[in-house]
């Protein structure tokens, strides 16, 4: 049902003309692309500073808190940069994206590094000024730290995979792969 | 007077002893001469070496590969805005310069290292494309001259002195540099994507 729903709203999108001229116009795209993957440098980069200075293994004489709140605005300009480059990049290809097991994967580990980032400053504030000046931080930020550091890797390395073809719906034929793909019309063939 | 000179700025004098070379060698047409002959090793790393033969069967490994240039490139770029943007004041106000770049030039350095090879591998397996390339050559030419800035000018003079006694028109020059180069290294990247 879910799938059916997705593709439908894809290929409403897709029927869009503005859509179209996105894809077609060759700069179009690659800027938008570009200015995605060159965003990271922003908003990732500036997140495993804070990451990695949870560790310890960054600034150590540099208190926490001030990492954390002076990266805050640049990152969250990236990630407002990269959302938006992003939701474009699904506009100009929505029916291929909706259908890409790698974009769904990606978007599960985003939901996930979203509730572990909500959960890791909850937890940098209840703490806050307790251990800010130690040069490694409390276990369970240490832990958000790690987790954050790996979905991220996730989320960059589903993003890679996406323009690959291995499981697009055209050249699978297991029926699991083909509903987590959201292959409608191969599930109905089969 | 001289040996001072060589001793307080030797890394300096080398880069431009380096790119003085260069120049020469540019001038006595030495790049075009030896150009061609570089296709044939071109060739061989992409169809006889373990890394082109790897990174052409596998799919998945190249994707992976990849994706882990990408992230030692973000990681490199936020190093790169959190100290150069430091030296321009515009963050991190509140931390000295000197603990700032100090501390994270060791995370530079690794990262620079994964991203150069992982991009060995991800070239390598279109070897005889980049070949062709005019960008292939140019971000290679940026990343050694982005290289050479930060190891023999940037760090050496941030690390000589504390930077109040630095003008603060060269601090900010040194900033500006910085990102252009290694913006200039991730968008001939992305560039060569495109091609």
């Amino acid at each position: 049902m879910i799938n059916e729903l997705l593709l439908q709203f894809a290929q409403w999108l897709y029927a869009q003309s503005y859509s179209q001229m996105l894809l077609a116009g060759y700069y179009s795209y690659n800027w938008v692309e570009a200015t995605h993957v060159l965003t990271l440098m922003l908003s990732i980069g500036s997140l495993f500073i804070i990451d990695f200075r949870m560790l310890g293994l960054i600034l150590p004489n540099v208190p926490a808190s001030t990492i954390a709140n002076r990266l805050h605005k640049p990152m969250i300009i990236g990630f407002a940069i990269m959302f938006i480059t992003g939701f474009l990049l699904v506009y100009a290809k929505p029916v291929e994206t909706v259908q890409s097991l790698w974009f769904r994967i990606k978007m599960i580990l985003l939901v996930c590094a979203f509730i572990n980032a909500w959960i890791f400053n909850a937890r940098l504030k209840a703490a806050e000024g307790s251990w800010d000046m130690d040069p490694v931080a409390p276990k369970n930020l240490r832990t958000g730290a790690i987790i954050s550091l790996v979905l991220w890797c996730g989320v960059v390395t589903m993003g890679r995979y996406i323009p690959y073809d291995w499981v697009d719906c055209v050249n699978v034929e297991n029926p699991t792969i083909l509903w987590a793909a959201g292959c409608v019309e191969q599930l109905q063939a089969l | 007077m001289f040996s001072l000179l060589l001793n307080q700025y030797r890394r300096t004098l080398i880069l431009f002893l380096v790119l003085a070379l260069i120049i020469i060698l540019e001038m006595v047409q030495f790049r075009a001469a030896i150009y061609p002959g570089l296709l044939p090793i071109f060739e061989w790393v992409r169809y006889s070496s373990w890394i082109g033969i790897l990174g052409t069967t596998y799919g998945s490994i190249y994707a992976t590969v990849e994706a882990g240039h990408l992230l030692s490139m973000a990681t490199i770029g936020g190093v790169v805005l959190a100290t150069d943007l430091r030296l321009l004041g515009i963050v991190f106000r509140d931390v000295p310069s000197e603990t700032l770049t100090r501390g994270t030039h060791k995370v530079f350095k690794l990262a620079l290292v994964v991203a150069i090879l992982t991009g060995i591998f991800c070239a390598a397996g279109v070897a005889d494309k980049v070949y062709y390339m005019q960008v292939f050559w140019f971000k290679m030419l940026v990343l050694a001259v982005g290289s050479g800035f930060v190891f023999f000018i940037k760090q050496p003079l941030l690390n000589s002195m504390p930077h109040a006694q630095i003008n603060p028109w060269l601090l900010r020059l040194l900033a500006i540099t910085s990102i252009l180069i290694w913006f200039t290294v991730a968008a001939t990247g992305r560039w060569i994507g495109f091609s």
